[in-house]
């Protein structure tokens, strides 16, 4: 993906044209131009709500159809386009490397503007409106914070790595209660986006996984808030790439703990983060969830993968999950004690190399999917409010848990209960 | 002609009796000598042992070539397989010293030919723990797949897949140590065609009810799942 020194004779002329702006809007999905030319009215009332003389630009990857942008953009004159290949096509979003390629991209372009903000929109542009841009944006522009995080109006069996893993671990360790540290959808300071994705000595920084965002920006002691900014329709996975997909988004994650294993092991407890807007209710879908799939991933697992997982795991824990085996579909009942040390053990191991990480953050997906079932189970009557709760519950379990990681990260081998 | 025959019996046992006689002393080296070298093998293998564990020669190899090593995942500790290995040595030494007690040119061609012959073994030895690592690597890659994509054989998946790896390293080895020829090689071709041949009809027709049942879940699994969204 080109930065700054390999933009086009063509993209290079069109950016002295704008010669500066004050906000970069990123698109990192393909997006056709009929969606842009939405986008650019949309960045438009947000720039009109803003009331400043603020000056924007569009920078997304350009579709194959015949080019219509130069019209979208004439309808405004403070918001500008500037077609991009940002990211390769179907690329996934969880895919750190590909992803951190088309954050340079769009920090390149914001630079070479002199940008002091950034949005960076890639989920689907159909439920983009100017509340989730305004909301993104104006906390960065208007009052100094570094990195906006969303909050999603979700339905309960929505967003479950973030819920089960992401978001109780960043809080536990980083001691900041971000709802969605995974996003995708940011705010961003030009101060933050440098330090995210530069090292100080200005070498390209390999992170660039969205979820590491948080972290980086908790150690690095910039002002985080978050925003209720609606409805997403997050993607379906094909549970055949589950396993792919949360080796894309963990294995980031993981290294990241280890890496910031100084800082963390000082955090006790954690704070709130400043929330923008009302929380947005989703219509919840009620009735009971068929879970007899997961169950039987789960008990598939702990027939194949003993071997694996007791590399990973203490005599105690595999003890109390070939337990959980047992139990039929309707009972199945995962503790969220046994949940959390699961994943700190997996965290470790990722740090002991005990195992080929690959193999390690792949053979998580049968427990993965023993917890989805459990969690399923407990909220499948659930009021929107008894979910956060029961979300709630598990990211304390997450921090009461702590002192177990503490004690497995400085003494592995002493401490194997 | 009895006296002749007494004669000739005792000029026989008194050369086979000289002859051990003469071989005795050598008997004697032969195992003072191994005797020595397992003493001294012993004491210098212990001497290590304790010197490896004191500067931590397992968790150093293992943090120096961890994902390598752990996916060979050896029964015994690296600092033992290195005193075991200099034990041996020292034996193996002892063995040729006592040898040149009989005849030092017995020695030297017995030393020749060893030397000769050494290579293969080590090219034989390298070939079975790659092998060996690569069988155990691509096994646990086949069996976390296998039950990632909920394939209820999924063991069975990974132990043929082990298994045709190691047949395969084993051939290679014994190619390198000219042992069977040509009988090796038609039956590891046997071998190798008959592991496939099982795991496809076991796939085809054995589990054909299995698989059928694992693909109709895969189907359904479509539409069961559709209230999760894991992003």
């Amino acid at each position: 993906m080109p930065e700054l020194d390999a933009i086009p004779a063509e993209a290079r002329q069109r950016l002295e044209e704008i010669g500066s702006a004050d906000l970069i809007i990123g698109i990192l999905n393909t997006a056709h131009d009929h969606e842009i030319g939405t986008v650019v009215k949309t960045v438009g009332e947000v720039l009109r709500e803003l009331s400043q003389n603020l000056r924007a630009v569009v920078v997304h990857s350009p579709s194959d159809e015949a080019p219509e942008r130069h019209e979208a953009a004439r309808e405004n004159e403070s918001v500008h386009v500037v077609p991009w290949p940002l990211l390769a096509p179907n690329t996934s979003l969880t895919q750190a490397g590909s992803v951190s390629d088309g954050y340079r991209s769009i920090f390149a372009l914001g630079e070479s503007l002199g940008a002091r903000g950034y949005g960076v929109i890639a989920s689907s542009l159909e439920t983009v409106t100017s509340q989730w841009i305004s909301r993104l944006v104006e906390p960065v522009l208007n009052m100094d914070f570094d990195l906006v995080a969303p909050c999603y109006a979700r339905q309960k069996l929505e967003g479950l790595l973030n819920n089960s893993i992401l978001r109780p671990l960043m809080r536990a360790l980083y001691g900041r209660r971000i709802r969605n540290p995974l996003g995708p959808d940011f705010g961003f300071s030009a101060k933050l986006l440098r330090r995210l994705l530069y090292l100080d000595s200005g070498l390209p920084n390999r992170l660039g996984s969205p979820v590491l965002f948080a972290s980086e920006a908790a150690c690095g002691g910039f002002q985080v808030c978050q925003a209720h900014i609606g409805e997403r329709h997050p993607p379906q996975i094909d549970l055949m790439n589950l396993s792919s997909i949360l080796a894309d988004v963990l294995g980031p994650v993981f290294l990241d703990v280890e890496r910031n294993a100084p800082f963390w092991q000082k955090v006790r407890g954690s704070h709130a983060v400043r929330a923008f807007g009302e929380p947005i209710a989703s219509a919840q879908e009620d009735g009971s969830v068929d879970v007899r799939r997961l169950v039987e991933s789960f008990q598939l697992g702990s027939r194949n993968l003993q071997e694996v997982w007791g590399v990973v795991l203490p005599p105690a824990t595999l003890f109390e999950v070939r337990k959980l085996a047992r139990l039929a579909p309707d009972e199945f009942h995962m503790p969220d004690e046994l949940w959390v040390r699961i994943i700190y053990d997996f965290a470790l191991g990722h740090r002991l190399r005990t195992i080929s990480r690959d193999h390690l953050l792949r053979a998580i997906t049968p427990l993965y999917l023993g917890w989805t079932a459990s969690y399923a189970l407990e909220v499948e009557r659930s009021t929107p409010d008894m979910v956060e709760y029961r979300l709630e519950q598990l990211c304390d379990a997450y921090e009461a848990g702590k002192t177990y990681l503490l004690s497995r990260w400085r003494w592995p081998d002493r401490f194997n209960p | 002609m009895l006296e002749q025959v007494r004669e000739a019996l005792h000029q026989s046992t008194i050369r086979v009796i000289t002859k051990l006689a003469s071989l005795l002393p050598g008997t004697v080296a032969l195992i003072i000598a191994v005797a020595l070298s397992a003493v001294l093998g012993a004491i210098l293998a212990f001497l290590l042992r304790r010197l490896l564990r004191a500067v931590d020669f397992d968790e150093r190899l293992a943090h120096a070539v961890s994902p390598v090593w752990t996916q060979w995942s050896p029964s015994q500790s690296p600092t033992l397989l290195v005193t075991r290995v200099v034990f041996w040595a020292l034996i193996l030494i002892g063995f040729l010293i006592g040898i040149a007690a009989f005849d030092a040119t017995l020695t030297s061609q017995l030393v020749l030919s060893i030397f000769t012959y050494l290579p293969n073994v080590v090219a034989a030895v390298l070939v079975l723990l790659m092998g060996t690592l690569i069988a155990r690597f691509i096994a646990r890659s086949v069996l976390i797949g296998a039950v990632n994509m909920n394939l209820q054989y999924a063991r069975v998946l990974s132990l043929g897949v082990k298994w045709l790896v190691l047949v395969l390293t084993v051939a290679m080895a014994l190619e390198h140590l000219s042992i069977g020829g040509g009988i090796v090689q038609l039956a590891f071709g046997i071998l190798f065609g008959g592991i496939v041949l099982a795991l496809a009809l076991a796939v085809g027709l054995g589990s054909k009810e299995l698989v059928s049942r694992s693909l109709e879940r895969e189907k359904t699994t479509a539409e069961t799942e559709e209230p999760f969204r894991h992003l």
